[in-house]
C-alpha cells in the first residue's frame, strides 16, 4: 500500500472511530492514540524516506490534512456527546413545579392601616402633613375649640369616656384642628394637614358600632380656600380610593365646627349609580362629612376669618374599608383572626 | 318629622311626587325619605250598621246588616265588643287587602254568611298605641256621619303621602308644618301662604283671677296663657284625628288634640290644663322642691329635684315644664274650663330634665333644639281658634302674660365678594337676593354689602357663614365645579416619628408577622398584668363594661387575647405584632403620657411541615432573632444589651431579657410564664415589647461610607469550657475588651452542655474575625491579640481553653 493510500485509510478509520465513540473518555483516548507522537500517522510518515523527493510536499500536506480531519471529527463528536450528556442531565433534573415551595411568608398589614396609609399617600402627594394627635385629649380641644360649648347636646356624658371633668378619650380626630392651627406659622404658607387616629365613643360593641374606631381628619387653612376647593379635593380623594369614574355630591348637613357643612356621597362603585344592594338602590353612598371651617373655630386660634378661610373633612377608615371590601361586621377589625387579617395581603 | 303632602297643600302647591320631593330636599336642605301610607290596603269603605242581632251559635259574635252604599245591605259577622247599631265603621269588602298580605273573602262564620270584615284601625296598620283609647280593643267608629260606601282609606288619611325630614339639630325650624312649607317651598321657588288665626272678639272677656308667677326667670323666656270657659270635651273631628295619628300622636280629646295639632302646625309645644283643678287659680313656674312627686297616672310617678323646672299651682305640680303634664290638672271628659299655655323654656334645662326622667318626647325635642320665639302668641291664639272651631265655648280670656320677651329678627351683613370667594363661584347680587327671598329673608344692597333680615323662625342664622350655606344650598351644590387649593406650595409628609414607626412595622411584616389592632381600653387585670413601666392606672369615669375600663399600659395583653381567640379557632401557629399607644401616668398627674410602643407575640411552630421541610417549635431565640433584626435597622450608635431578667411579671424568669442601650431599658423579650399561659389557654408563647419613642430618641449611628476591605481577614476559632452561669454576652464583651483594634467580629458557633462536659459547665465555641483595612495582618499580630483574649477570659471567668 502506498503511503498515500495508507494515510487515506488512517483518515477513514479515524473518522469512523470518532463517530462511533460514546464517551468523552473514549474520544480523548482516540485523540491521543491517533494524533499523538506514537500514533499511526507519525508511524506512517517514517516511510517518507521511501517517497520520491518531488512527491514529499504533497504527502506532507496530505498528512496534515488527515490530522486536521480526524481532529475535527473528534471535536465535533465531543460536542455531540456533550449535548447528549446535558440533555440527559436536564431530563434527570426535571421537577414537579406544581409542588409547593418553601414558604418565606411576609406578614399582612392590618387592613385599617392599609386603608389609612393609602389615603395618607394620596394627601402627602398633594403636600399635606400627617399630624399625629392625642388619644387622651382635653375637653378644651375635643369640644370647646370646635365650637361645641359646655351645654351642647354632643357633649353628653353618655357619649364620651371622660377621665376627669377636663380630660377625655377623644371622640373625634377633629380635636387636632385647634392644636395644629395654634402651632402653624402662617407666614410660612398654608396649613395643609391630615390627622388619622383612634377615637372612642361610649357605644356598645355590635356589628355596626365599636367603642373604639378610627377617624382621619383633614384641614386646609389659607387665604381664599373655598367650597369648590373642598369639592375638588374630595372628588380626587374618592376617585383615588373608589375608582377613577366616581362622582361625588354634597348634601347640606350640620356640624358645629363647619359652616356650611355637607355630607359627601360617592357614586356607587358597585353598580356605577344604577342602584344596588350596597347603595341601597340610591346610586350613592355616604362616605364622609365636611365643610368650611366655622369662623369661630378660626378666631379661637387667632386666625382672622376675614382674611383666611379653611375647609375640613372627617372620614372613617372602618367605613371605607367595610364599603370597599364588603366587610359587614366592624368587630372583625379588632378580634384579629388571622384568617380575616391575611386575606388583605397586598390589596393596597 | 313627617310632612303630610295633604297638609302641605294648604300652604304651597305640590306638583311633584314624594320621591322627587324627598330627593330634591335631601340635596338642598334636609335629608329626607318618601313615605307612602296604606300601600297594602284596598277595598275599604264606610259602612253604616243599620241593625244587629246576636249570632245564633255564638255568645260573642253579632250579625250586622251593613249599608256599604250598594243596592242591598250586606251581612257581616262581627266579634268586636264595641260594635253597635247606628255606627259608621270601616268595612273591608270581599277581596279587600289588609297589611301583611291578609285578604278578606266572603264566607260563612259558624254557619252564618259574612260578606266582609268590620275593622279596627290596628288592622289597617295603624300602630295600636296611636289608636284612640276607646277603639283600641275593638273596631274603629267614625266620629260623625259619613257616606256609606265612601273610600274609608281616604277618610282615615291612609292615602296620604309624606316626606320624612331627618333634621340636623340646627334645622328644628322644620319641626312644624309651617317651617317645613318654607323649606320645601324655597326648594321649588314657591312662597307659602298662611292664614293668621282669627278669634271671635265677642267672646273675649277679662280673666283677672288668674295669677302667674315666673320664679325661675332665667329658664323661662316667654310664658303666655289664655283660658276658655265652658268647653265641651269630646272626640275630635276625623280630620284632626287622622293628621295626628299620621304624625305618631294618639288622639285623646278635642282639647288635647287641638294643642297637639298646633304643635305640629307651628312647631310650638302647647299645653292645656283643667283650670278648675288649679289651687287658688295661681300658676308658678319654678324649680321643684326636692322630694316632690309628679303623678303621671297608673302608678307612674317621678321624683322631682331642685334641677327640675316645673309648673306648680299651690302645692301641686301640674307638669314638668316643656316635658310632660301630670294628671292633677289633666283635661278629661269632666273638664269644663281650660287653661292653654304657650311658652319658651330653656332648651338645656328641658333636655336634661327629659333625660333625667326618661321622658323625651315631642315637646322636649322641640324645646331642646329651639322654637320660634316670634310665634309664641300666634300659636296660642291658633289653639284658641281651633278649639273654638271644633267645640262650643262660652268665653275666652285675654292673653295673660307671665313673661314675654320681644322677638327681634336677626340682621346679618355680608359681602357679595366674600360670599362668592368662599363658595368658589360668581353669583350676582340679584341672584343672591333672589335666593334669600325664596327663604323669606329680606335683603338690602349697598354696593358690595348685603344687609339681610332673618325672620325669627330661622333662629339658627347668625353670621355671614350661615348666609353662605343658605345661598349655596339653594343655588345647588351640583352646580359647584371642583378645584384644588391654589396657594403656596407645601412640602407635606410624615413626622420623623411616623417615618420611624413605618420602618419598624415594615421590618416586622417582612419577618412574617401579621399586624393587629387592639383596644386602648382594657380590663383592670389587663392593665396590671404587664405594667412593667410601673405606670399609675388611668380609669375612665363611666366605662361601658369592666372589659374596657382602664387605659392600657402594655401591648402584650391584647396580643395574648388575639392568640387565645385564634387558638380557639384552630389557628395555632401565630406571629402577630401591634404598634400603638400605651398610657403611662405619673402619680400626681391626671393626664397620662402617650407612648408609642411596638410589641409582638409568636407561638406554635416556625416554618411548615411540608414535603421537603419540617416545622420546628418556636423558642426564645426565634423571638430574639426578630428583635435583633428589628434593632439592626434602628442604626443606634451603641450596642444592644440583653440582660437576663427575672423581675418582669408574668414572664418566664429564666427566659426573659431586658433590652438595653447604654444602660437604658428599651423593652424586653421573653417567654410567657407557664402559669399565665395556662390561665389564658394559650400554648407556649414568646413576646417582645419596645418603646418606640425611646428608640427614636437615641443618638443615631453616623454612617460614613468606606470601600470594601482590600486585605483579607483572618479567622481564629476559640473553644472554651466555662461555668454554666456565665452568659455568652459577658464572654463576648470580654473578648472585645481584650481583642485589640483588629478584632472585627465574634460569632458563636457552638453551645454544648451534657455528657463529657464537667458538671455545672458548658462548652462554647466562637469564630473570631480579625481584619486590618489598611494592611495585611501578620501572624504575630493576630496571635498576640488571640493570646490576650484567652488570658483575659481565663483571668476573668476562669475558663478552660480547649
Amino acid at each position: 500500500m502506498s503511503l498515500n493510500d495508507r494515510l487515506k485509510e488512517l483518515r477513514e478509520n479515524g473518522i469512523n472511530d470518532a463517530k462511533r465513540a460514546q464517551h468523552l473518555q473514549d474520544l480523548n483516548d482516540l485523540r491521543v492514540q491517533l494524533l499523538g507522537k506514537k500514533g499511526p500517522i507519525t508511524q506512517a510518515l517514517r516511510g517518507m524516506k521511501d517517497v520520491p523527493k518531488e512527491q514529499r510536499p504533497e504527502i506532507g500536506t496530505l498528512a496534515n490534512n488527515v490530522k486536521k480531519d480526524i481532529q475535527t471529527a473528534i471535536e465535533s463528536r465531543i460536542e455531540e456527546v456533550n449535548k447528549r450528556i446535558i440533555a440527559q442531565k436536564l431530563q434527570e433534573e426535571t421537577l414537579d413545579v406544581t409542588l409547593p415551595a418553601q414558604s418565606h411568608e411576609v406578614g399582612t398589614k392590618h387592613i385599617l392601616n392599609q386603608t389609612i396609609e393609602d389615603i395618607e399617600q394620596f394627601f402627602i402627594g398633594l403636600g399635606y402633613e400627617v399630624a399625629p394627635g392625642y388619644e387622651v385629649e382635653e375637653d378644651h380641644y375635643n369640644f370647646e375649640r370646635l365650637n361645641i360649648p359646655k351645654d351642647h347636646p354632643a357633649r353628653d356624658m353618655q357619649d364620651t369616656f371622660y377621665i376627669t371633668n377636663e380630660l377625655l378619650m377623644r371622640t373625634q380626630t377633629s380635636a387636632q384642628e385647634g392644636r395644629d392651627m395654634d402651632a402653624h406659622d402662617f407666614s410660612k404658607g398654608p396649613l395643609k394637614m391630615i390627622s388619622p387616629g383612634i377615637v372612642y365613643r361610649r357605644d356598645d360593641d355590635d356589628a355596626t358600632h365599636s367603642h373604639q374606631f378610627h377617624q382621619l381628619e383633614g384641614l386646609v387653612v389659607d387665604k381664599n380656600i373655598s367650597m369648590a376647593d373642598l369639592k375638588g379635593t374630595l372628588e380626587a380623594l374618592c376617585r383615588h380610593v373608589f375608582g377613577p369614574d366616581r362622582e361625588i355630591r354634597f348634601r347640606p348637613s350640620f356640624f358645629p365646627f363647619t359652616e356650611p357643612s355637607v355630607e359627601v356621597d360617592v357614586s356607587c362603585f358597585n353598580c356605577g349609580g344604577e342602584g344596588c344592594r350596597i347603595c341601597k338602590y340610591t346610586g350613592w353612598i355616604e362616605v364622609l362629612g365636611a365643610g368650611l371651617t366655622h369662623p369661630n373655630v378660626l378666631e379661637m386660634s387667632g386666625i382672622d376669618s376675614n382674611v383666611y378661610s379653611a375647609f375640613a373633612f372627617g372620614l372613617g377608615p372602618e367605613r371605607f374599608a367595610m364599603l370597599k371590601y364588603g366587610i359587614d361586621d366592624i368587630r372583625d377589625f379588632y378580634t384579629n383572626d388571622v384568617r380575616f387579617l391575611e386575606q388583605f395581603k397586598g390589596v393596597n | 318629622m313627617k310632612i303630610s303632602i295633604d297638609w302641605l297643600k294648604e300652604y304651597i302647591p305640590v306638583t311633584h311626587t314624594v320621591e322627587e320631593i324627598a330627593n330634591k330636599v335631601s340635596l338642598t336642605g334636609i335629608e329626607s325619605a318618601p313615605v307612602e301610607l296604606g300601600t297594602d290596603l284596598s277595598n275599604l269603605v264606610v259602612g253604616h250598621i243599620t241593625s244587629l242581632k246576636p249570632h245564633p251559635d255564638s255568645d260573642h259574635l253579632n250579625l250586622c246588616q251593613v249599608d256599604v252604599g250598594q243596592a242591598e245591605y250586606i251581612q257581616i259577622v262581627c266579634g268586636a265588643p264595641n260594635v253597635a247599631e247606628g255606627q259608621y265603621v270601616i268595612v273591608a269588602l270581599d277581596g279587600a287587602n289588609l297589611p301583611a298580605g291578609k285578604e278578606i273573602k266572603k264566607g260563612a262564620i259558624r254557619g252564618q254568611e259574612s260578606n266582609g270584615m268590620i275593622c279596627g284601625l290596628d288592622e289597617l296598620g295603624v300602630e295600636e298605641s296611636l289608636v284612640p283609647k276607646a277603639f283600641q280593643k275593638g273596631i274603629y267608629v267614625f266620629p260623625s256621619v259619613e257616606e256609606p260606601g265612601a273610600d274609608a282609606k281616604e277618610l282615615l288619611g291612609l292615602n296620604d303621602q309624606m316626606v320624612d325630614l331627618d333634621i340636623t339639630p340646627n334645622r328644628a325650624d322644620t319641626l312644624g308644618m309651617r317651617g317645613a312649607a318654607w323649606e320645601i317651598g324655597a326648594t321649588y321657588d314657591e312662597k307659602p301662604v298662611f292664614k293668621d288665626p282669627v278669634i271671635d272678639d265677642s267672646k273675649v272677656e277679662d280673666d283677672d283671677n288668674l295669677k302667674i308667677n315666673i320664679e325661675a326667670d332665667d329658664l323661662v323666656q316667654d310664658y303666655l296663657v289664655r283660658t276658655i270657659k265652658n268647653v265641651q270635651v269630646a272626640e275630635s273631628p276625623l280630620w284632626i284625628q287622622r293628621r295626628l295619628w299620621n304624625q305618631g300622636i294618639q288622639p285623646v280629646n278635642n282639647i288635647i288634640d287641638a294643642a297637639n295639632y298646633v304643635m305640629i302646625e307651628y312647631g310650638e309645644p302647647i299645653q292645656v290644663y283643667d283650670l278648675d283643678n288649679l289651687t287658688d287659680e295661681t300658676i308658678s313656674v319654678e324649680m321643684a322642691t326636692d322630694g316632690h312627686k309628679l303623678n303621671l297616672g297608673k302608678d307612674d310617678t317621678k321624683d322631682l329635684n331642685h334641677d327640675d323646672l316645673v309648673i306648680n299651682s299651690g302645692d301641686q305640680t301640674l307638669g314638668l315644664a316643656g316635658v310632660v303634664n301630670g294628671t292633677s290638672a289633666q283635661v278629661d271628659d269632666d273638664t269644663r274650663n281650660i287653661l292653654i299655655e304657650s311658652a319658651v323654656f330653656d332648651g338645656t334645662s328641658v333636655r336634661k330634665a327629659a333625660q333625667r326622667h326618661d321622658l323625651r318626647g315631642d315637646a322636649s325635642n322641640r324645646f331642646e333644639k329651639g322654637v320660634d320665639t316670634g310665634a309664641v302668641e300666634i300659636s296660642l291664639n291658633r289653639t284658641v281658634e281651633l278649639i273654638a272651631s271644633i267645640t262650643k265655648i262660652q268665653s275666652i280670656s285675654q292673653v295673660i302674660v307671665g313673661k314675654q320677651t320681644p322677638a327681634e329678627p336677626t340682621v346679618i351683613k355680608a359681602s357679595i365678594d366674600h360670599v362668592n370667594r368662599l363658595m368658589g363661584i360668581t353669583l350676582s347680587a340679584d341672584e343672591m337676593i333672589g335666593i334669600l327671598d325664596r327663604l323669606g329673608f329680606s335683603t338690602e344692597q349697598n354696593g358690595d354689602e348685603l344687609t339681610v333680615t332673618i325672620p325669627t323662625r330661622r333662629w339658627d342664622m347668625s353670621i355671614e357663614a350661615d348666609l353662605i350655606e343658605e345661598i349655596m344650598r339653594i343655588y345647588g351644590y351640583e352646580n359647584l365645579q371642583g378645584t384644588l387649593p391654589s396657594g403656596n406650595e407645601t412640602l407635606g409628609g410624615y413626622t420623623p416619628q411616623r417615618e420611624f414607626i413605618n420602618k419598624l412595622k415594615n421590618i416586622l411584616l417582612s419577618e412574617g408577622m401579621d399586624e393587629t389592632i387592639n383596644f386602648g381600653l382594657v380590663s383592670k387585670q389587663e392593665a396590671r398584668d404587664f405594667n412593667y413601666i410601673d405606670s399609675e392606672y388611668t380609669r375612665v369615669l363611666h366605662p361601658m363594661t369592666e372589659d374596657h375600663e382602664f387605659l392600657r399600659t402594655s401591648l402584650i395583653p391584647g396580643l395574648i387575647k388575639n392568640v387565645a381567640y385564634n387558638k380557639a379557632r384552630k389557628n395555632s401557629d401565630l406571629s402577630l405584632f401591634e404598634e400603638g399607644r400605651i398610657f403611662d401616668r405619673e402619680s400626681g398627674h391626671d393626664r397620662p403620657k402617650e407612648v408609642e410602643y411596638i410589641g409582638g407575640i409568636i407561638t406554635g411552630k416556625v416554618g411548615t411541615d411540608s414535603w421537603n421541610t419540617s416545622a420546628k417549635e418556636i423558642d426564645f431565640y426565634d423571638v430574639k432573632g426578630i428583635v435583633e433584626e428589628l434593632l439592626s435597622f434602628v442604626e443606634l450608635d451603641s450596642e444592644v444589651e440583653y440582660r437576663a431578667s427575672k423581675e418582669i411579671g408574668n414572664l418566664h424568669p429564666g427566659q426573659t431579657a431586658a433590652i438595653l442601650f447604654d444602660d437604658q431599658v428599651m423593652g424586653y423579650v421573653g417567654k410567657i410564664h407557664p402559669e399565665y399561659q395556662s390561665a389564658h389557654s394559650i400554648d407556649d408563647a414568646f413576646v417582645f415589647e419596645l418603646n418606640v419613642d425611646k428608640l427614636l430618641a437615641q443618638p443615631k449611628k453616623n454612617v460614613k461610607a468606606m470601600s470594601a476591605p482590600k486585605y483579607p481577614s483572618v479567622t481564629r476559632d476559640l473553644a472554651i469550657l466555662v461555668a454554666k452561669n456565665i452568659t455568652s454576652g459577658e464572654i463576648v464583651k470580654q473578648i472585645f475588651n481584650d481583642g485589640g483594634q483588629y478584632l472585627k467580629d465574634v460569632n458563636i458557633f457552638d453551645v454544648y452542655q451534657g455528657s463529657n462536659i464537667e458538671n455545672g459547665h458548658k462548652s462554647l465555641g466562637y469564630h473570631l474575625i480579625f481584619q486590618n483595612s489598611n494592611d495585611t495582618l501578620t501572624y504575630d499580630t493576630v496571635e498576640k491579640a488571640f493570646t490576650q483574649i484567652k488570658t483575659g477570659l481565663i483571668n476573668k471567668f476562669n475558663v478552660e481553653v480547649r
